[in-house]
């Protein structure tokens, strides 16, 4: 029977994306991997995460395997699935047997939205028997040592239906984010878009200001990569006021009066 | 079982065997003979239809004539004796004693119609018929009279509830009366003795509507007439949305309002302006007008006071700033303290102060 694997090259990351520590975030992280210790990373949408693992692995120099995770999302669809192609049936890695033969990283991006029977089929990966059983193939694959998994979780999301279990949480390192303080996210912003001083510190103004509206009618604050749409918007010749609109003001709520004073907030600075 | 075709429009059908059992040269005397008894009763055609065959077989138009003839004369007595008569006679024919038919025709006839009618039964069944013409008649005024009851009624009712709120409206007025800064309570009273008038209802909603929008300033007296007048035009049509408009509850009484209202008014963007001075500030804030000002002591460090209404400029969009600088203005101040000053800290300032930086 034949088997189909994806080719783990595609995985590799090329270029160094760009990503700027907020704290010990590197370190932590790097320590982790070498002593083989699953990794959770905490924060809100859209501070750095995703851009975080990605870096890690070109800075480790491991492929990358991401699942953007999702409620229809099964332990098949991570593990691997017999299918039909032609006149034969094959098996099917999934990415994350994939990542696990290639000892690469793989990183599940919010875990808490799969389904409950994926986390059953991580446990045996983040303790120390670091092994992934293929149940429907009835074989299990043992991680090689520079196999790490990393999976994200946003707590300001969860609730009693969707959450992950303690005995999920506690086979994890954590490593929380937050928004970047207003000196780094300027920095970052000016990296990422090119948008001069100026710009890039009303930018973090407005979204220092509209964060407070967490608590008050937002769900959550202005994130660091809306800021980064409204530079490369603003750099794209688009006038300040309607990029902000745009990419913060309307994608983070449908609120008409929430909506208005936000735009008021961005008119102050623009 | 199979049939045969419709005979005429009596709505009977002739079973094909029945039919088939006719000589042919008579099928269609035959159905005709049907369809014509038919038209007395149904129940005689259907008789009639399954003697018939066997009459005509004998090829004796008389017979025919004479069976027919019968059987007519005693349905019309009776159509049940009628039909017992049809299913009997052609038997009686076949009888030795050609007479027998007819006495039995005769007897059946007599028996059905009884004897003739005495005179007091006569009158009776004309009383009746009299009394019933006039129970007839009747019926449509007693129809009349019960809607008119149930008219009254209804009537009562909503007096009582006209008395009831005019009741309400009498206890409330004063108060609201007292509420009502002098200068507006001819006009006020004016306009809800005309709501009052129409709908007492309506005027207790008129009532404390029209106590804000004077009050508040947020229509002018001319305002709050014509906003009034429009109110009596969506009553007159309908109560319940009449009552609507007049505590503002209706999208027609805001519309009214907004063409007639002067400046900008606070109510309508005390939201946009709170979270736009939480979001500056970074702490909760709350936006108050200056007419809810009864006791300052009532007002924490993180409230904001702004006028009612903001009528500076003719245009909203140029209100609407000058409410923002306003509320700028407020946040800033609570962001850096101005009102959490208080006298009581000044010694331990000083003392803080005296110790950071001692006299030479």
């Amino acid at each position: 029977m034949a088997v189909e694997s994806q080719r783990v090259e595609d995985y590799r990351l090329a270029k160094e994306p760009y990503y700027l520590p907020l704290r010990n975030e590197v370190e932590l992280f790097e320590a982790a991997y070498h002593q083989r210790l699953p990794v959770m990373l905490k924060g809100p949408t859209g501070c750095g995460k995703t851009r975080f693992v990605e870096h890690m692995s070109w800075r480790l120099e491991r492929t990358l395997v991401t699942v953007a995770c999702h409620e229809d999302l099964t332990a098949s669809d991570l593990v691997g699935k017999y299918t039909l192609r032609g006149d034969e049936t094959i098996w099917q890695d999934g990415p994350l047997t994939t990542a696990v033969k290639a000892g690469g990283i793989a990183y599940l991006d919010e875990i808490v939205e799969a389904r409950k029977d994926t986390t059953v089929v991580i446990h045996p990966l983040t303790d120390d028997r670091r092994m992934l059983p293929l149940e429907k193939k009835g074989e299990i694959v043992q991680a090689p040592d520079d196999f790490l998994l990393v999976i994200s979780y946003n707590p300001g999301y969860q609730s009693v239906l969707k959450d992950l279990k303690h005995s999920t949480k506690q086979r994890f390192v954590a490593i929380e984010f937050d928004y970047p303080p207003p000196e780094l996210e300027e920095t970052i912003l000016k990296n990422e878009t090119g948008v001069d001083d100026d710009v890039a510190s009303k930018l973090v103004k407005i979204a220092e200001k509209v964060r407070n509206l967490r608590t008050h009618g937002l769900e959550e604050g202005v994130s660091t990569r809306l800021l980064v749409y409204a530079g490369q918007l603003i750099v794209h010749g688009v006038e300040p006021i309607a990029a902000c609109e745009a990419t913060i003001c309307k994608p983070i709520t449908d609120d008409l009066e929430m909506q208005r004073s936000i735009v008021e907030i961005i008119a102050t600075q623009f | 079982m199979t049939f045969g075709p419709a005979v005429g429009n009596v709505g009977m059908y002739v079973a094909r065997e029945m039919l088939v059992s006719v000589p042919e040269d008579q099928r269609q005397a035959y159905l005709r003979m049907v369809e014509e008894i038919s038209d007395l009763k149904y129940q005689l055609g259907v008789e009639v239809a399954r003697q018939l065959p066997r009459l005509l077989a004998e090829h004796d138009p008389g017979l025919v004539a004479r069976y027919l003839s019968q059987v007519r004369a005693v349905a019309a007595t009776g159509w049940k004796s009628g039909v017992e008569v049809a299913k009997q006679l052609p038997d009686l024919y076949d009888a030795p004693d050609e007479t027998l038919a007819d006495a039995y025709v005769a007897i059946i006839s007599d028996a059905t119609v009884g004897p003739a009618e005495d005179a007091e039964t006569s009158q009776l069944s004309g009383e009746l018929d009299t009394l019933e013409r006039q129970l007839r008649e009747m019926e449509p005024k007693v129809k009349r009279a019960q809607e008119l009851r149930t008219l009254l009624a209804a009537r009562d009712r909503r007096d009582e509830k006209r008395r009831k709120h005019a009741v309400e409206l009498a206890s409330a007025l004063p108060p609201i009366l007292a509420r009502l800064r002098p200068r507006y309570r001819p006009p006020y009273l004016t306009q809800v003795r005309q709501v009052a008038a129409a709908d007492p209802e309506a005027s207790l909603e008129a009532a404390d509507t029209l106590l804000d929008l004077l009050n508040g300033e947020r229509v002018s007296p001319e305002g709050a007439a014509e906003w009034v007048e429009r109110g009596l035009e969506v009553l007159e049509r309908n109560k319940e949305v009449g009552r609507g408009y007049f505590r503002l509850g209706s999208k027609y009484a805001l519309e009214v309002l907004d063409e007639l209202k002067e400046g900008l008014a606070l109510k309508s963007v005390a939201r946009v302006l709170k979270l736009y001075a939480t979001a500056l500030s970074g702490r909760e804030v709350a936006i108050r007008g200056t007419n809810e000002l009864t006791a300052l002591e009532a007002y924490g460090d993180d409230h904001i006071l702004l006028p009612p209404e903001m009528r500076f400029f003719e245009e909203d969009a140029a209100n609407f700033t000058a409410y923002k600088v306003a509320t700028a203005h407020g946040a800033g101040r609570i962001e850096f303290g101005t009102y959490g000053f208080s006298l009581a800290d000044i010694p331990q300032t000083v003392a803080r102060l005296q110790a950071r930086y001692p006299r030479p």
